[in-house]
């Protein structure tokens, strides 16, 4: 996960500008952001200089009239108190406008990642998609909170300290502005061989990382082959190039990062010093302009540690942000449908000649073609990897066809729209997968328009009221990890109220190939039966005597359909159907009797 | 405080770099109240018109060697003391790999590797921040603290001192209270965002039923809600994190006004220069740094302390199966007794093996069939000595297999585990686990007895094609027949298959089993399979079923009994038959 992928100068920039593009719509509060910058970089100006007044004009020549004194003092309180209550909120709005950034790359990443198309995620680890809309996007948030802010206040910081200069001595500004470039050069500097001590060093953390977790993943045969010294040896070596790898790293910051700034600052105070003190020679120089310069020349160079010491930051975020931008341009979206108003009313289905494949290379589905009359039932049944699940997913529009086509009432399944489709196929997986929250939430699963009696009615249909009455909190009750504190029967039986809830035209079951336990067994197949009624249904079964009076049966091998009809003609073929029926009853001899 | 006692035996060892760090520290403390002096001198000379050029030369030469020599210092300090935090962590590492390789399978069942991972990264940092960070700030704050407080009173003025210093303890006050809070709101903000990792995770893996409903919209209306939730937390941080600066920069306000005030006063009373108010002044921007770090001190401290609790107790648990005293030190070879009366898995209720005895004479095949938990896997594990305490003896030629050492009796045994786990490196490093110095005509025998030599030529890089996500994803039964070439490498004294043919086709399956028979013909095999094929030919068969042997015997002995054993070799049979598409008469 921690894959550093290199990125030039160039593609660096480019998804910088990309995210700055993000602050597009944040353009008034970046704007009352900066106002409030403005005016607390000039508060922080204009204190020093109420310092010099006061010694240059009093302090100095012993003047202590009490009047502009006060006034003086006063100034100072108010500029004070104004500026620290403006930079509180300056620094909140800043933070403020950064996570809404984040916020909002964080919803399109979101909805991005549902708009993919299921090859996407059979091809892309679950893992490595939560990242990018979390970790990455948590690593963009630094980026924008401590490298961006930092930046933009130490410019405008920077930029004030200079104006105030210049308005006080011209001459010594100028001469400041050497400053300038040295302090580029140093950040440069620091940057330049920063990229490559940082990256070694996050490098070998990760590989460190990796050792350390498969060794604990495969420790079981590292110990029974006995490698436990070599392994120890080499983790060490991996943990000594990482050790290496923060030495320099703590090496380079110290020689380039804050010490070196200090030495700068140093060099300015002498710069400062002696530029007054030559001036004195000639004449007389004003005490409080050379503290209001040292005061000044402090404040350049706090913005500019802070600064340094965050730039480690911005490679890391700025590889996060291009994975992130990587995935919201994947072109690997699903099926599109039509928007149109047709609709689906009898459920009749046919499948045309549909020849499907994963990879585009070997067919799972060989111009598959049969016909599910409204209301009727159609089975498949077929060994692992006999194409059952493919007929399914693409009846689902989980996966796009690109030969032959699937009818529904008369029409393409393309040219109907999304919303109509998931309203009218209702889909039951074979592992029914809870959401975190309660049960009525996962019967309801988000649709507001279902009262709170349909919920009931929907677990009652299915016999799940039983089991949901007896709990503590009922149709409240919490829902955990995937549903783990319940049954697969339970959990199944759930699955059922939500369809039944949804209550769709075309029922498609992918029926559960684990026993489920005996107490739900009756309840499911009950639930089964009296869901199919009045709907059509293409079942998938395991379990052969589930099926026996759908009205129809095919069975799959390698994705073609070899036997098709009703239980009792497939029987009577003694064919593959055949086999799988003693099979699933236990009677073996009479099969093996050639 | 204590966690620096805890750490006292890592300052102890690193006596030298410490001592030498914090004293380089505590001299750039004290040549950093040299140039605000200076500073101050050159302004009142200016002021005086008394400077000459070779004062200023002499004023500003100081400061420059002074720079220089901190800049120096301060290299050393960083070396010695981040350097050698940087130490503690690798030390830390170490010590915990190690630790981790000696533990027994049962400490593995009972963790979560992610929470060990935590251990090792998230914990020994927090303790590599004390050792570094939190030593620095102690020290610093404490001597720069004293040397800035003492060089204002005494060189400049002890009563505009303690007036000026009267605001300070704000500064260390609300530190520490903002560091108390910012850490609660941290935390909160930290579980906001997890609540929408899991969200995201459970959104991506629930994503068929999502899209079946057609509830995308609704789902990311839900993130939304969830990912407002992180903002507002954060917002919360943000708000008390943007307070300490302004909080400093108001009571470093105060204080400078204060001295200016009172400054001003005793330099109209003479008892003050201009350039030492100047100086003062700076002083009093040194004292920030101090005041702050105390607040943060704290918070480093309590981290690095509970972090330190957990790796020691983690290091505290004992390795649990180790070599008796005076454990023979010869590899065990010949006949194999297995009588266990009863064992239980540490923390069960129930025996997973009751009255399971079988004798294999040295070069016999032993088969044992049985569903999942009826116990083939914990025969298996007590002969590996992964688990201990049962009742009954396991004796390996002459001795019991308690009385070897534990490297000798796996030296003996060549395992294939059900989980067929392989490293990620190259697939002749996975098959020389053993002995990756080994010839490559070693390798490629033990490959093409597993049958899987073909396979790994047809790979990119042949042999050194790296396995897993960055190379070759291998199929499964391709890497238990590359976990069964492990295994034959150190051409083992017995053999065990751990169900470790069920992915491979029947055809590679019989040439697998003929090669071994051929290869083995003195040695001994264990075998355990759901596939009966796998077994059929073994020299004695146990069907096991509950922790029990139900029925013993050969091949033949079984059929003939027409008992379990007959009944699932026919549903085998049948099984194929379906597999392969029902065509009987081929």
């Amino acid at each position: 996960m921690n894959k550093q992928t290199a990125l030039s100068g160039k593609e660096q920039r480019k998804v910088l500008f990309r995210l700055i593009r993000y602050l597009i719509p944040h353009k008034k509060s970046v704007a009352i952001a900066l106002l409030l910058l403005i005016l607390t970089v000039t508060g922080d100006v204009i204190g020093p200089y109420l310092i010099k007044v006061f010694l240059d004009d009093h302090v100095a020549v012993g003047n202590f009239d009490t009047n502009p004194i006060i006034f003086l003092a006063v100034s100072f309180m108010v500029i004070q108190i104004l500026n620290v209550v403006i930079s509180y909120f300056q620094l909140v709005k800043f933070q403020q406008i950064a996570l809404n950034v984040v916020q909002q790359i964080r919803i399109d990443v979101f909805s991005k990642i549902h708009k993919l198309g299921m090859r996407y995620f059979d091809s892309t680890p679950a893992g490595s998609i939560v990242s990018r809309a979390t970790n990455d996007t948590e690593a963009i948030k630094d980026l924008f909170v401590s490298v961006l802010i930092a930046y933009v206040q130490a410019t405008f910081l920077i930029t004030g300290v200079y104006i105030a200069m210049f308005l006080l001595n011209p001459l010594l500004a100028l001469f400041a502005l050497v400053l300038l470039p040295i302090v580029l050069l140093v950040i440069f500097l620091y940057r330049k061989f920063s990229s490559v001590v940082y990256m070694t060093m996050r490098e070998k953390l990760s590989q460190l990382n990796a050792k350390l977790s498969e060794t604990l993943s495969g420790m079981n045969i590292v110990q029974v082959f006995r490698q436990e010294e070599r392994l120890n040896e080499e983790f060490n070596e991996i943990n000594d190039q990482h050790y290496q790898a923060m030495m320099n790293n703590t090496k380079l910051n110290a020689v380039l990062l804050r010490p070196v700034i200090d030495l700068v600052y140093f060099v300015a105070i002498i710069l400062i010093l002696s530029f007054f003190g030559i001036t004195s020679f000639d004449k007389a120089v004003e005490v409080g302009m050379i503290y209001a310069f040292i005061t000044y020349i402090s404040r350049f160079f706090d913005p500019i540690n802070q600064v340094m010491e965050r730039l480690a930051f911005y490679q890391q975020a700025i590889v996060a942000a291009s994975r992130v931008f990587e995935l919201l341009d994947d072109q690997e979206i699903e099926p599109a449908q039509i928007e149109s108003k047709e609709q689906i009313n009898e459920g009749w289905i046919e499948f045309k000649d549909v020849t499907f494949s994963y990879d585009g290379k070997t067919n799972v589905l060989k111009n598959i073609s049969f016909t599910v009359n409204p209301g009727e039932t159609v089975a498949l049944v077929g060994h692992t990897g006999s194409g059952k699940s493919s007929i399914i997913n693409l009846l689902m529009r989980f996966y796009e066809f690109e030969h032959g086509d699937i009818i529904i009432d008369g029409k393409s399944i393309k040219s109907y729209s999304k919303k109509e489709l998931r309203k009218k196929l209702g889909l039951v997986l074979q592992d029914s997968f809870l959401f975190y929250g309660t049960i009525e939430s996962n019967i309801r699963l988000f649709d507001e328009n279902l009262t709170d009696q349909d919920v009931v009615e929907a677990a009652k249909f299915v016999q799940a009221d039983h089991f949901i009455e007896k709990l503590p909190n009922k149709y409240q009750q919490k829902v955990t990890e995937r549903g783990s504190t319940f049954s697969s029967g339970q959990r199944q039986l759930i699955a059922f109220a939500r369809t039944v809830a949804a209550n769709p035209k075309i029922l498609i079951l992918d029926e559960a190939t684990a026993a489920i336990d005996t107490e739900t067994e009756v309840a499911i197949q009950q639930s089964l039966e009296k869901m199919r009624k009045g709907r059509t249904t293409i079942a998938i079964a395991h379990r052969l005597s589930t099926i026996q009076d759908a009205e129809q049966i095919l069975v799959l091998h390698q994705g073609e359909i070899v036997e098709s009809g009703t239980h009792q003609q497939l029987l009577e073929q003694k064919g593959l159907y055949h086999k799988m029926y003693l099979l699933q009853n236990g009677i073996v001899e009479e099969s093996l009797a050639k | 405080m204590n966690v620096f006692f805890k750490l006292g035996w890592f300052f102890k060892e690193r006596k030298k770099q410490y001592l030498v760090g914090l004293f380089s520290l505590a001299l750039v403390a004290l040549l950093q109240l040299i140039p605000p002096k200076i500073i101050g001198y050159t302004i009142d000379e200016i002021g005086q018109g008394t400077l000459t050029f070779a004062s200023l030369l002499m004023w500003v030469g100081i400061i420059l060697i002074t720079a220089i020599l901190i800049y120096c210092l301060r290299y050393f300090w960083r070396l010695m003391i981040f350097g050698s935090s940087n130490y503690m962590a690798m030390r830390l590492r170490k010590k915990l790999f190690l630790h981790f390789s000696k533990m027994s399978p049962s400490f593995y069942q009972n963790r979560r590797i992610g929470d060990l991972m935590a251990h090792a990264t998230n914990d020994v940092s927090a303790v590599q921040q004390t050792a570094g960070g939190g030593v620095l700030t102690l020290f610093d704050s404490i001597t720069t603290g004293t040397f800035v407080i003492l060089a204002m009173a005494v060189t400049i003025d002890w009563r505009l001192t303690l007036i000026a210093l009267i605001p300070m303890p704000l500064v260390a006050i609300s530190s520490t209270y903002y560091g108390k809070l910012l850490h609660e709101r941290f935390h909160l903000a930290q579980s906001a965002f997890s609540d929408l990792n899991d969200k995201t995770q459970e959104s991506i893996t629930g994503i068929k039923v999502i899209k079946t409903f057609g509830q995308q919209n609704e789902d990311i209306d839900d993130f939304k809600r969830l990912s407002s939730e992180v903002v507002s937390k954060n917002m919360k941080v943000a708000r008390v994190d943007s307070l300490f600066d302004p909080t400093i920069s108001l009571v470093i306000g105060i204080s400078f006004i204060l001295s200016l005030g009172f400054g001003a006063k005793f330099i109209t009373e003479q008892t003050m220069t201009i350039g030492d108010l100047v100086a003062f002044n700076t002083y009093l921007g040194l004292l920030v740094w101090p005041m702050l770090a105390f607040g943060m001190l704290f918070n480093i401290m309590e981290r690095g302390s509970a972090s330190y609790d957990r790796i020691e107790s983690l290091l505290s648990i004992p390795v649990e199966i180790d070599d008796k005293p005076n454990a023979i030190d010869q590899r065990p070879n010949g006949d194999l007794l297995f009588h266990v009366k009863e064992f239980k898995f540490p923390g069960d209720e129930k025996a997973s093996l009751r009255d399971v005895s079988f004798e294999l004479k040295r070069g016999e095949t032993l088969g044992i069939v049985g569903k999942t938990g009826s116990g083939k896997t914990a025969i298996l594990k007590l002969l590996l000595r992964e688990f201990e305490g049962y009742k009954g003896d396991i004796i390996f030629g002459d001795n019991r297999i308690d009385e070897y050492r534990k490297l000798r009796l796996l030296e003996a045994i060549g395992y294939v585990p059900q989980d067929h786990f392989l490293f990620s490196t190259s697939v002749y490093n996975n098959i020389a686990f053993t002995n990756p110095g080994v010839e490559s005509k070693e390798v490629e025998y033990a490959a093409r007895l597993a049958h899987i030599h073909d396979d790994i030529l047809r790979f990119s890089e042949g042999y050194q094609t790296i396995v897993g996500e960055r190379g070759v994803s291998l199929s499964g039964g391709q890497k238990q027949r590359i976990s069964i070439a492990r295994a034959l490498m150190s051409n083992p004294e017995l053999l065990i298959l751990d169900d470790s043919l069920s992915a491979v086709d029947a055809k590679t399956e019989e040439a697998i089993l003929e090669a071994l028979k051929e290869e083995r013909q003195d040695k001994t095999t264990i075998i355990t399979s759901h596939r009966l094929s796998a077994i059929q030919h073994a020299h004695l068969i146990i069907v096991m079923n509950e922790g029990a042997i139900v029925e013993k015997g050969t091949h033949d002995q079984l059929m003939e009994l027409k008992g379990k054993y007959y009944e699932m070799y026919n549903l085998q049979q049948l099984e194929q038959l379906v597999e392969k598409g029902g065509e009987v008469h081929e």
